[in-house]
């Protein structure tokens, strides 16, 4: 019996392998791209989508035009669940061929922050991880372009004050939280902004477990009736946030998700009553793009996309997941250009990934107009500070319903540097680059 | 003096002062009581027949929630997809016996709650690898559930009861009565009451252990059915559901492990004592999510009262 | 053949109970220590430092400080990770309140807040027995947890809620931080995990260790033939919690480098538990073995496909890891209910009677 069990595993295991067996890895002239990635765990349904878009993205440059200049990237997967301690894992079992990390947690990227200096390889965190890494004086090898959590504050500050930060005054702001780093990140610049604006900041965290229970924060909502909710909500908690607000009765004009809270599959929970839900986004769904006509022909229509079906692609995570791709791709395209080598190393990325210029005819090269706000990043600014949308659920799709935001770049950037010295002097000694201009 | 009134008079103020914000508390916690009743009713079936701590209960919710709508996904009709998942909850529980439970019969309860941990893992694994990781959206409509809501408008207030948790709050009654019917009246009751009882005894009059067991893994399968639709009606379904199996065991304790009153009991009694101690208490002092621990801190003060839980058989130890 | 015991004459009733009452045990202890100090040392890669040989070390001793208690003292509990926090919790606070605390002392000083704490939820163990006294642990383990999570000063106030390790030098070498490297890392855990896992040895085979036993077994018999259940079981789980504290402040300060709340949660505690069952309750060295099964299953699981050139997708290779753990739990349990160390005990009793059976 026992015997047998373990054989039929093992067996199991053989037999799936085999069925899924690719094409053999990439010859010498490829980059090493892992991804740190969580298609499992609770937090796979807001996963799952973002990797396809970044596998997809890759996949298709590798067919199109055979990888950047020349030189194929060899896109890889080490699933953590979205548990720090297997993240910690894949990091160090990526790290000597790893030209970059995709830490895809703020917990994950806590971990592997400090080993990054050490270990000389950039991470590359899109729109996630740790605020202050922005500042790259401090944070030398970490990236998080083209906006940060507190830009998305900043700016959701803006939008609902309607430009005028004065109107604020007396307002009641509620934070929705997952109670984790990821969660916790934005409060700073909320207090900071409560505190020189004038209005109430009220956070209400959830925990992990209460998820898809979130009555009792429901309720306080309404016991305190908030003039505003924002969201920083992850996985399960996204649908669970919007089934309690619709049986809350909040309206849903006056809440607002960070853009991991706009996913359109958290929306098919409520479908209908969810019509309203706003969530701001550093990226943008546009079906019609070429890049995206050109994933649908190369990967998707061959069969080589894990996604459900072309359906699909219309997402707002699967097109971030695209344009996370092609930061890291432009990043190595950069530094290929200023190195004059095909095979960059992680040093050589490190000095791509700090200059950026993503502006408006680049995305437009690259097939990508509308889908992102043009960006660049310097030696001391790690961010670039793109700029986002608002975009709204109209009970089928998310669509565009503002102009472009931008983020208070004077508050934001003070407190940046005040908190990425905080974090320096903690880690003692930590090295620091005066010098960039 | 004010820390006093803050813990003592503050939040019985607060209670009279928004009675229709309490009513709708309780009825919050009500519905959040119902569902943590069913998921220990099922914990209680098979530590009663069997010694067994099974700690896959959560998962078993998850699972067969996943089944279902797995199963509608490929076209088959909602209706015919409940029983269809029920066939599966029955090989799951034939299986389950034959692997796992006939070759561990008599060992300490410490590896029978351990080897429902290796099931766990197990169904975990085995479910994403079949179902994938996305959130799926119950099929609440299909199965001709209702979905609006009632809105009553007591003390100028307004009190929100949604027609699904009614839903749920009246079929759990209805599932109860029938289970409780069937241990009390049907043959296979008695006889699950009796190997509860006494493994030797019940033995020795003829009734048979696996079957018992496949019999009662099976209700448990039921159970955990009902409760995936009605927890994912709330919330949609996916893995993250398996949380609510912690949920049912301090539910347990205070109830009692091998009681059926006891389930019922203690998940109404901590569904509405933990909403109420984090709106009154936990957000205002403590900062909030204490619903993670309440329910914990509140059974460990009963059981030092009473050690068996409040309607548990009294332990009566030998030398 | 290996393992011949004749020609070793026990003379008196000390070199009976000798710890090593054959030869061969002690050869063999002293080839796994020289493996342990100098061969894997001078052999092990930066990622097998990482994945392997540290974790394997510090989930031992935490699996050691439960085993104490669960299998020893016969006590349920399933708040190992929540005690894990409290040692990590208490070195970061010595640590950053005095900077100059040699780490050695603070993480020897940590255990001790953990085992008051554990002592504290230990409290109730006398009126509420099995499976009802697993519930005051995860009070324990769902409240730590929680006032990880809100109470500020715990983490001096850090935005994320996370605490980071500070670089932190010892007798001019650098111990813990990001530039600290693995082999002195490992060094320092041996040298903590072999110190402690000496002093459980003998504790459990001293009076206090009978005493323990005594309770596990049935504890009214124990308390009728005079052992003091109060103080017998508040032992266990200071002694316990203690262990479990010091693993804890490891885990952070040698090998995680940072920690969130979460870190601690109960799967943290379910994870100890494994090894503990696993690797056989009322063991010592079980929870090594176990330790190995546990933590480098999941790591070569995942070489294994890249390294027959299979390219499964990193998803579906996890999913296959979550089944084949679980299977394997099952299985062990149904082969051998007491651990991979009864399985060695089996195996060495085999070879002290071969060649000869009969």
């Amino acid at each position: 019996m026992k015997t047998f069990v373990k054989t039929a595993m093992l067996g199991a295991a053989l037999g799936v392998g085999a069925v899924l067996a690719a094409p053999a890895a990439y010859a010498q002239d490829s980059v090493y791209a892992p991804n740190l990635s969580y298609r499992t765990g609770p937090f796979a349904a807001t996963g799952i989508p973002l990797m396809d878009g970044q596998r997809d993205y890759i996949l298709m440059l590798n067919e199109r035009d055979g990888g950047v200049n020349g030189v194929k990237i060899d896109y890889d997967e080490c699933e953590t669940g979205y548990s720090t301690e297997k993240g910690v894992e894949c990091y160090e079992k990526t790290k000597s061929k790893a030209i970059v990390t995709q830490p895809w947690s703020t917990g994950i990227t806590l971990q592997v922050l400090p080993k990054t200096n050490v270990d000389k390889i950039p991470i590359l965190a899109p729109g996630y991880g740790f605020s202050p890494m922005a500042n790259g004086k401090v944070f030398q090898w970490a990236y998080n372009p083209p906006a940060s959590y507190w830009d998305g504050a900043s700016m959701l500050l803006n939008y609902v004050s309607g430009g005028d930060m004065a109107s604020l005054k007396g307002k009641k702001i509620a934070l929705l939280h997952l109670d984790h780093p990821y969660g916790k990140e934005p409060i700073p610049l909320f207090q900071a902004m409560a505190e020189k604006h004038g209005f109430t900041f009220l956070p209400v965290p959830v925990g992990l477990k209460e998820m898809q229970n979130q009555s009792a924060q429901w309720l306080q909502i309404r016991r305190e009736k908030p003039d505003f909710v924002f969201m920083w909500g992850w996985g399960a908690m996204n649908a669970g946030a919007l089934t309690e607000a619709v049986k809350t009765k909040y309206p849903m004009d006056q809440f607002i998700g960070i853009w991991w809270s706009g996913h359109d599959g958290d929306m098919k929970t409520v479908g209908e009553k969810g019509k309203g839900y706003k969530s701001i986004s550093w990226s943008v769904p546009v079906a019609d793009a070429p890049v995206m006509a050109d994933i649908k022909k190369h990967v998707v229509d061959a069969g080589k996309s894990l996604i459900g079906g072309a359906d699909d692609m219309d997402t707002v995570f699967y097109q971030r997941g695209v344009l996370i791709s092609m930061i890291l791709v432009e990043g190595i395209r950069v530094a290929q250009d200023h190195f004059d080598t095909k095979v960059v190393n992680a040093e050589q990325l490190r000095w791509g990934l700090e200059n950026l210029k993503i502006d408006d005819a680049r995305i437009a090269e690259l097939g990508m107009t509308g889908m992102v706000g043009p960006f660049s990043t310097s030696c001391s600014n790690h961010t670039g500070h793109s700029g986002a949308w608002i975009l709204q659920w109209d009970g089928g799709k998310f669509a565009p319903i503002s102009d472009k935001l931008t983020a208070d770049a004077e508050a934001i950037s003070a407190l940046e540097q005040v908190k990425a010295m905080e974090y320096a002097e903690a880690n003692a000694p930590w090295p620091v680059n005066e010098a960039c201009k | 003096m004010d820390f006093l009134h803050s813990i003592l008079i503050k939040p019985f103020a607060d209670m009279v002062a928004a009675p229709d914000f309490l009513m709708q508390v309780l009825w919050e916690g009500l519905v959040s009581g119902v569902l943590y009743a069913l998921i220990a009713l099922g914990f209680v079936l098979i530590y009663k027949s069997s010694r067994i701590f099974n700690f896959a209960q959560g998962i078993m919710v998850v699972f067969a929630a996943l089944t279902l709508v797995g199963l509608h996904e490929k076209g088959v009709h909602a209706l015919l997809a409940v029983p269809l998942t029920l066939l599966v909850m029955l090989m799951l529980a034939v299986a389950i016996e034959r692997v796992v439970l006939r070759p561990l019969v008599n060992q300490p309860d410490i590896i029978l709650f351990m080897a429902t941990i290796g099931i766990t893992l197990f169904l975990i694994g085995f479910g994403e690898l079949i179902f994938g990781g996305e959130n799926k959206v119950m099929i609440t409509e299909q199965l001709l559930i209702p979905t609006g809501s009632y809105t009553f408008e007591p003390f100028g207030g307004f009190l929100l009861i949604e027609q699904k948790d009614l839903t749920a709050v009246i079929g759990a009654i209805a599932l109860v009565l029938i289970l409780l019917l069937f241990l009390n009246r049907s043959k296979m009751g008695r006889a699950i009451r009796a190997l509860g009882d006494d493994h030797q005894a019940a033995l020795s009059v003829g009734i048979s252990l696996s079957t018992i067991w496949v019999l009662v893994w099976f209700i448990a399968g039921v159970i955990a059915l009902a409760t995936g639709i009605v927890w994912g009606a709330r919330a949609g379904v996916s893995f993250a559901l398996d949380v609510i199996a912690y949920k049912a065991l301090p539910v347990l304790m205070l109830g009692g492990l091998e009681s059926v009153t006891g389930a019922i009991v203690g998940g109404l009694a901590i569904g509405i004592l933990e909403k109420l101690f984090e709106l009154y208490w936990g957000q205002p002092l403590l900062g909030g999510n204490t619903e993670t621990w309440f329910a914990f801190v509140f059974a460990l003060v009963i059981l030092l009262f009473r050690p068996q839980g409040l309607f548990g058989e009294k332990i009566i130890e030998r030398i | 053949m290996l393992y011949r015991i004749a020609g070793q004459f026990k003379t008196n009733y000390r070199a009976d109970h000798a710890l090593f009452p054959v030869r061969q045990d002690a050869v063999l202890l002293a080839v796994i220590l020289i493996c342990a100090l100098v061969v894997f040392p001078l052999t092990a890669s930066e990622f097998t430092f990482q994945a392997l040989l540290i974790p394997v070390l510090i989930y031992s001793l935490a699996a050691l400080g439960l085993n104490i208690l669960t299998g020893y003292a016969g006590q349920l509990s399933l708040g190992t990770g929540a005690f894990m926090g409290v040692g990590a919790y208490a070195c970061y606070k010595l640590i950053t309140i005095f900077p100059e605390m040699n780490l050695l002392v603070a993480i020897g000083l940590s255990g001790f807040f953990s085992a008051a704490v554990g002592m504290a939820f230990g409290l109730p163990s006398l009126r509420i027995k099995g499976f009802y006294l697993a519930i005051a642990t995860l009070a324990a383990q769902f409240f730590l947890v929680w006032l990880f999570e809100k109470w500020a000063w715990l983490y001096n106030y850090n935005a994320s809620g996370a605490i980071q390790v500070p670089t932190i030098d010892m007798f001019g070498i650098r111990v813990a931080g990001p530039t600290a490297s693995s082999i002195v890392q490992y060094y320092f855990v041996l040298l903590v995990v072999g110190l402690m896992t000496f002093f459980a040895i003998n504790i459990t085979r001293g009076h206090i260790g009978r005493s323990w036993k005594a309770v596990r077994d049935m504890d009214i018999a124990a308390e009728l033939v005079g052992i003091n259940l109060l103080r017998s079981k508040l032992i266990a789980f200071g002694v316990s919690s203690y262990i479990v504290g010091v693993s804890g402040a490891l885990f952070v300060f040698m090998w995680r480098g940072a920690a969130e709340p979460n870190l601690f949660d109960i799967p943290l505690s379910f994870r100890v538990l494994f090894i503990a069952i696993i690797g056989g309750l009322g063991s010592v060295m079980g929870n090594y073995l176990g330790a190995i099964l546990i933590v480098a299953l999941p790591v070569v699981l995942n070489i294994v496909p890249e390294a027959l050139g299979l390219d499964i997708n990193a998803a579906t290779l996890e999913h296959l890891n979550i089944m084949i753990i679980g299977a394997l739990i099952v299985t062990v349990l149904i082969v051998e209910p007491h651990g991979l160390a009864r399985f060695w005990a089996i195996i060495r009793e085999k070879l002290i009677i071969w060649p000869f059976p009969h």
